[in-house]
């Protein structure tokens, strides 16, 4: 029986250990070197998780970012962005980090009587971002406006 | 053996598995209890997060469930890295960890998800002993170990997209190039047949180190990656006689018989190893962070579960070796949060955030606490 706790010092390996072991490296290896390529197939070139891009973390942001939602009855109500999710979370809005910005509106989708949750990131030097969620469809509208302040 | 199948299962001198296993152990949980921790209360707040993986998004992890797979993972890799490595433990290790990450974007440090392959390199390292790595002769004892060489193309295909990605957008790619050719080549370098590239691989870790010395990085991302060139490229011989010297104290204390067979010695042996596993949670109980009492308690668990028939069965003091570097991982953990700001920056970073929702309530809670563990 194999004794999983202490091995002497490894055996040459069989083929047959040679076979199993050479299709587990193959996998991943291969695995390792297409996950990085994803990153050319990503709607959000902000994501720049396992590709290696940077060793440092991403650069902070300068956005400003708001949110508003609209009720059944037509009325408009401002939300407090950083009173309701930690500053992090807050950053990655202002970052246009488009996971967590779908999060952010469907989670504020959950609220009682809520038609509908716009977020804006009024950027400096940049285009300001506004993404609108219609409660109970799909994917938030973005749309990008240049110079809008 | 064909080429390819010669370069994954040529030999390796057994000194640079064993100290790459611990080294990077050790400073997995150091870099978990000092850099992770404090970040904890960032968890769970408002109940709104992003998991990695979206299979993995409905589930919103608490702090305190943040702070219990941390301290986990932690006690559990130091106990693993003083003493003997187990199988199953580094697979709950390389599991805790990257569960740890893949939770929550709120923790999107590169190097975290290097880790957690690096783990898994580690689930097929040779779990080797002291006095296997480090026979009694000057000599370095070799071995075929594929998952070594499966730990520095992992490593050279890192540096292979930072060179890429550099060079896609115009910047100097060569040092990173440099670092990914080497690791290729360094771990072919204790092959008798290979004596040109026992002379020059250890030249080659020049590039990794200047690498992570010249470009700033987050976190300990140098500390790990230098620590692991030095294993990777130094000559055999010194990495051996480095390890002789480091696992000295072990392979004496640990000096077993040869002769198989219960002896009367095996139920001390076993009581012993029962208490010792009850004992070793309670240091946590002086650490005051939510959910390390947990963490640590299912560490005791998880050695149990390592441990087995072995418990009882083994007629040797191993079981005995194998409580006391849980014992000496828990003190560790207790000793790293008296010794540090951990406990403050937790503290201080859940009344700040408190404060910033008005959540006064939580923000006085947290902050006593803050005051409590101020430098």
């Amino acid at each position: 029986m194999a004794y999983s706790e202490t091995e002497p010092p490894p055996a040459p390996p069989s083929a047959k250990t040679r076979h199993r072991s050479g299709a587990f490296i193959a996998a991943f290896v291969s695995l390792q070197f297409l996950i990085p390529l994803t990153y050319l197939l990503r709607a959000d070139p902000t994501d720049e998780r396992f590709t290696w891009r940077t060793f440092t973390a991403s650069a902070p942001p300068s956005c400003e970012t708001s949110a508003s939602l609209e009720r059944f009855d037509g009325q408009r109500e401002a939300i407090s962005v950083s009173k309701l999710i930690q500053q992090d979370w807050v950053d990655y809005l202002s970052q246009d980090r488009r996971a967590v910005v779908d999060a952010f509106l469907q989670k504020q989708c959950e609220s009682k009587g809520v038609l509908q949750v716009q977020l804006v990131n009024r950027c400096e030097g940049r285009s300001t971002h506004a993404y609108d969620l219609r409660c109970g469809s799909g994917r938030p509208h973005e749309t990008a406006r240049t110079a809008a302040r | 053996m064909k080429p390819v199948q010669r370069y994954w299962f040529g030999d390796v001198a057994l000194a640079r598995p064993y100290l790459l296993l611990r080294f990077v152990l050790a400073l997995l949980a150091f870099d978990i209890w000092l850099n992770l921790m404090p970040q904890g209360a960032k968890y769970g707040v408002g109940g709104f997060n992003v998991a990695h993986f979206a299979w993995l998004d409905a589930f919103i992890p608490s702090s305190a469930f943040y702070m219990g797979v941390l301290a986990f993972t932690g006690v559990l890799a130091l106990s693993q890295a003083l003493y003997r490595p187990h199988r199953i433990a580094i697979i709950l290790v390389a599991a805790g960890y990257t569960l740890g990450w893949a939770c929550s974007l709120l923790d999107s440090v590169p190097y975290h998800y290097l880790l957690s392959l690096y783990l898994v390199c580690f689930v097929f390292f040779p779990m080797l002993s002291a006095h296997a790595a480090f026979s009694r002769s000057a000599r370095a004892p070799r071995g075929s170990v594929w998952a070594y060489v499966l730990f520095c193309v992992t490593t050279a295909i890192v540096y292979f997209y930072v060179a890429a990605w550099s060079a896609a957008q115009g910047r100097s790619y060569w040092l990173p190039m440099a670092c990914c050719f080497g690791y290729l080549l360094a771990s072919m370098q204790d092959r008798a047949e290979l004596p040109a590239l026992r002379m020059t691989a250890p030249l080659l870790g020049a590039a990794p180190i200047a690498f992570h010395l010249l470009t700033p990085q987050q976190g300990w991302t140098s500390v790990y990656m230098i620590g692991i060139a030095l294993v990777v490229f130094a000559p055999a011989g010194w990495v051996h006689a480095l390890g002789r010297t480091l696992t000295r104290p072990t392979r004496s204390l640990t000096e077993e018989r040869t002769e198989g067979g219960t002896d009367e010695r095996a139920t001390q042996v076993f009581y012993l190893s029962l208490l010792g596993l009850v004992v070793a949670p309670i240091v946590s109980m002086f650490i005051d962070l939510p959910g390390v009492k947990t963490g640590c308690t299912l560490t005791a668990i998880a050695m149990l579960l390592v441990m087995g028939r072995q418990l009882y069965f083994t007629p040797r003091w191993r079981p005995l070796w194998r409580v006391t570097s849980l014992f000496g991982a828990c003190l560790a953990l207790w000793i790293t949060m008296a010794a540090s700001h951990t406990r403050f920056d937790y503290y201080r970073q859940g009344q700040l955030d408190a404060s910033r929702r008005d959540d006064h309530d939580a923000a006085m809670m947290f902050g006593e606490k803050a005051d409590r563990y101020a430098p």
